[in-house]
């Protein structure tokens, strides 16, 4: 564009190596989402390898141990203390499409990412015995055949996403549960939260095995240079991608025999609400205001947020069910801020169009981004972002399951003996969780993500054979 | 004197249409743009919307026809599922929030496919050329019998131009590229033809069935069944399938366009495609031992389109005038786009692009709201531009192209705006760099790419 003003501050972004701070600001980027420059150090590519001759530094640090040390670090996850969140806070919100509050309101949650249970639950869900984590397990088969089996350290390069800062908190976390060596490959409108937590870890303990297994970097997505050179069997177990389209090509092309890929692909989520939602006007009220959480949630920059809800029943309820789902989108939220950026520009063509169109359409709202509804008959053929809804009457919601597809992440439902009925059909489809109303946010601690339990995917399975 | 309309678009005949300073012509253009305004507000009902919603009722200047322009995507703003689903009265109806005059109300009930509808419609006066989308919708380009008649006057006077070639009847015409049937790319053939061509001779055109639109559309419909797991495979193996026909036959095509082209080496040559076929076709005129001082040595070559994702040698240009012995003072470059329909040509003198005083230049910001400011010298923006030429849709359009647009003279000598020949979309800008968890079915699809 031709008004770049070459004056202005240029963000140091720093690096974190195998917990050692790498000071930034000698390659100079532009964030993808809002133009921002910053300025990496340069990779040394060597530093961000450990050779296979080297054991990984938390082989015999036992999990209980990691855990303790994740909790003790997320202790010191306090926003109003801690100058590495702090900084990283400044940073993101001059890179990153999130609003500060809601960045704000994620950093003072970052220590629910870190706490015993929450870590020991994963252990627990994600392995059958996982003391083959700590040491060899030994085993037995039916013929009588001895064995042991050791779920060994992964050399790991995670691929972060940049639409939730926090993110990374479990990334980290995963990587240190499973006591891979790590590299943290972070995007560019975030590249600053994973080395404040690597940060706020080493000071922590600077020479803590998990501090020495971690390594954070940016470089832009495709670089050959760094990718072809780092994306090698002989390096790295287990690329964990989140994503689609350029982002996942772009590693395809690298992986082979020895190298693979474990994706968190990209996801669309929706909602189904039954008649009983549109039986009185308090019961509008109470899922209106469930749909507008499941909606706004991250002001719609997450996969879990809704975009398309189903919605079966009279019509009047319905359309008073919009109004209102309307007015509760502009709420200011812990996760969501009362505007969202305003839509983009091709949307709000095709949106003014079904204004013009008239009468098969109904628009709550204007594209502001403080919260838009729309009525139709069938999903609009945008991907409705910046806190937009698509309400679609159907018949009855059986009829909705044909728009579900792989894609489909969290559905969330109303009434809730509604997922009972359809989780089934809804799997088929490639739905991945189907949860309450205005829960596609909340947790069962544990569970699994993208339809697998990640961690045993992680691991390098080595097996010890008396036949 | 006319209307400020009829006074522009009056000097496409005239020999130094590119001379005036755009310093003479603002205020006319202003004029003109605000009698197209004043005349279509109440019939483009999109036009209105934007109207009421700028709270403009009238374009006094620049500044005032920005948000009036059109975003190129507005053309294809129906819903996708109007076409996969073969929703013609309510793609009629759509067609109609963005056409100035009535769509007058067809049959609809036994309308076998796209192509046939807009058949029916051009039957009642109204043209609609759609563009090739395969992966994405296809822009919908409503236009008149006057936008034909302009068409076939104005691709004539700007191949001349920026070629120097005279519409003197004297060459044998030979299409090799494989076009997408439309009414406005059958209009600009023939004009072609009838200015240029030797009537001793019937044109070349590549020998392969008629590419409609109707087909390109086949794909966009099976995509989206693929998305929505509803294709069956078998439906995805026969697809496949045909498009290796459609490619064999399109190879073989390419063999015999050669054949004639070397057959025809001492007659004087206009030979029109787009970039990929013509460096192929060039290929296999070497491959068969021809090049250069083979071919007539006052040879054009009329280009259309991009490159469309081919990938070619670097020196594809090179290569391809010098097969045909293209002189190095005919080479021909236009500018345009099909949301316009008018070309801004080429200069041989300064190797940039003139605007023609019908046509009004924006440099935009890169969200395309708000003008920049318009001096003397060159700046670099989101174009825009206003064709006072059309009649049967919206002359104002923001471009997806990142230009230099220069408001003083050129090197060549003429006074008038013009772009530098470095034109890029901003959408080849942008980054790989977006990863996040939110995404669609979309990037589950394979194939049809």
């Amino acid at each position: 564009m031709s008004t770049i003003d070459i004056t202005e501050d240029v963000i140091r972004v720093d690096h974190f190596v195998r917990g050692k701070v790498v000071p930034g600001g000698a390659v100079e980027y532009r964030s993808r989402d809002l133009g921002v420059a910053f300025a990496t150090p340069e990779i040394d590519l060597d530093e961000l390898v450990t050779p296979r001759s080297e054991l990984p530094p938390l082989l015999d640090v036992k999990v209980d141990e990691i855990i303790d040390f994740l909790v003790a670090c997320g202790e010191r996850l306090v926003l109003d203390e801690n100058v590495y969140l702090q900084e990283a806070l400044e940073h993101i919100v001059a890179t990153n499409p999130l609003p500060r509050r809601v960045v704000e309101n994620l950093f003072r949650r970052a220590q629910d990412f870190l706490t015993t249970e929450g870590l020991r639950c994963s252990i627990e869900t994600n392995f059958a015995n996982a003391a083959a984590l700590d040491g060899w397990v030994e085993r037995v088969d039916l013929h009588g055949n001895h064995g042991a089996l050791r779920a060994f350290p992964p050399r790991m390069i995670h691929m972060l996403a940049g639409n939730s800062p926090t993110g990374c908190i479990s990334s980290i976390a995963q990587g240190a549960l499973v006591k891979a060596i790590n590299v943290f490959k972070m995007p560019s409108s975030d590249p600053f939260t994973c080395v404040a937590m690597l940060r706020t870890m080493a000071e922590v303990d600077p020479d803590h095995p998990v501090v020495q297994s971690m390594s954070a970097v940016y470089w832009r997505g495709g670089d050959e240079r760094i990718e072809r050179t780092l994306y090698r069997p002989q390096y790295f177990d287990k690329i964990v991608a989140w994503g689609g389209g350029d982002a996942i090509n772009n590693v395809i092309q690298y992986l082979g025999p020895g190298l693979q890929m474990v994706s968190f692909d990209p996801k669309t989520s929706i909602s189904m609400i039954g008649p009983d939602g549109f039986a009185s006007d308090a019961v509008i009220d109470e899922i209106a205001e469930a749909a507008a959480t499941d909606v706004a949630v991250f002001n719609q920059e997450a996969c879990l947020a809704s975009r398309f809800l189903f919605v079966e029943g009279d019509r009047d309820g319905i359309e008073k069910f919009c109004e209102r789902l309307q007015q509760r989108l502009g709420v200011d939220r812990d996760t969501a801020s009362e505007f969202a950026h305003p839509l983009p520009a091709e949307t709000r063509e095709e949106i003014e169009m079904l204004q013009l169109m008239d009468d098969d359409y109904k628009v709550w709202g204007k594209t502001d981004g403080r919260g838009l509804v729309i009525l139709t008959d069938e999903p609009v053929d945008f991907h409705p972002s910046n806190k937009t809804a698509n309400v679609v009457h159907v018949d009855s919601l059986d009829d909705a399951v044909r728009y579900v597809n792989v894609a489909t992440q969290t559905i969330g439902m109303y009434p809730p003996e509604t997922k009972q009925a359809m989780r089934d059909r809804l799997a088929s489809a490639g739905a991945q969780r189907v949860v309450r109303l205005g829960g596609a946010a909340k947790h069962v601690m544990g569970g699994p993500h993208d339809a697998m339990f990640p961690l045993q995917r992680f691991v390098h399975w080595m097996s010890d054979e008396d036949a | 004197m006319g209307t400020a309309v009829e006074r522009l678009t009056n000097l496409a005949r005239a020999e130094d249409r590119f001379a005036a300073p755009h310093a003479e012509l603002r205020n006319l253009q202003v004029e003109a743009m605000n009698e197209r305004f004043q005349e279509r507000k109440e019939r483009i009902k999109l036009l209105a919307f934007r109207a009421s919603e700028a709270d403009l009722d009238a374009i006094r200047s620049l500044d005032d026809a920005v948000p009036l322009l059109f975003p190129h995507s507005a053309y294809k703003s129906y819903p996708e599922r109007f076409l996969t689903d073969g929703k013609w009265d309510r793609l009629g109806k759509w067609l109609g929030t963005i056409s100035p005059y009535p769509i007058a109300p067809i049959e609809t009930s036994d309308v076998v496919d796209l192509d046939d509808w807009l058949a029916r419609l051009e039957a009642n006066g109204n043209y609609v050329s759609c563009s090739s989308g395969t992966t994405g919708k296809s822009a919908m380009l409503i236009a008149s019998e006057r936008d034909l008649d302009w068409s076939r006057t104005d691709t004539v006077g700007v191949f001349s131009w920026g070629s120097g070639v005279e519409p003197a009847q004297d060459r044998r015409m030979f299409g090799v590229g494989a076009t997408v049937e439309s009414p406005k790319n059958s209009t600009i053939r023939d004009a072609q033809a009838a200015a240029f061509g030797d009537p001793r001779f019937e044109p070349f055109r590549l020998p392969v069935p008629p590419i409609t639109v109707g087909q390109l559309t086949k794909m966009v419909v099976l995509r989206k069944a693929m998305a929505e797991g509803t294709a069956r495979p078998e439906e995805i193996a026969d697809f496949e399938a045909t498009s290796k026909e459609r490619e064999a036959t399109l190879e073989k095509a390419y063999v015999i366009a050669a054949e004639r082209l070397i057959d025809a080496r001492a007659d004087k040559l206009f030979i029109a495609s787009q970039w990929n076929a013509l460096y192929t076709v060039a290929k296999l005129v070497r491959e068969m031992g021809y090049s250069g001082d083979d071919f007539h040595p006052d040879n054009c070559i009329y280009v259309g389109g991009g490159l469309k994702r081919a990938q070619l040698p670097d020196d594809y240009k090179e290569f391809v005038h010098e097969t045909f012995h293209i002189p190095a003072n005919r080479e021909f470059q236009n500018y345009s786009m099909q949301e316009l329909n008018s070309g801004m040509p080429r200069c041989r003198g300064g190797g940039r692009y003139h605007v023609p005083p019908w046509i009004v230049p924006f440099a935009l910001n890169e969200d395309g709201d708000a003008l920049l400011a318009h001096g003397d010298g060159e700046i670099e923006g989101r174009a825009g531009f206003f064709d006072l030429a059309l009649d049967g849709r919206w002359g104002g359009v923001i471009t997806g192209d990142k230009v230099s647009i220069d408001f003083g003279p050129c090197a060549c000598g003429n006074a008038g705006p013009s772009i530098r020949d470095d034109i890029v979309r901003y959408a080849d800008l942008k980054g790989d760099d977006k990863i996040g968890c939110a995404g669609t079915v979309d990037a589950y699809v394979r194939g049809l790419a």
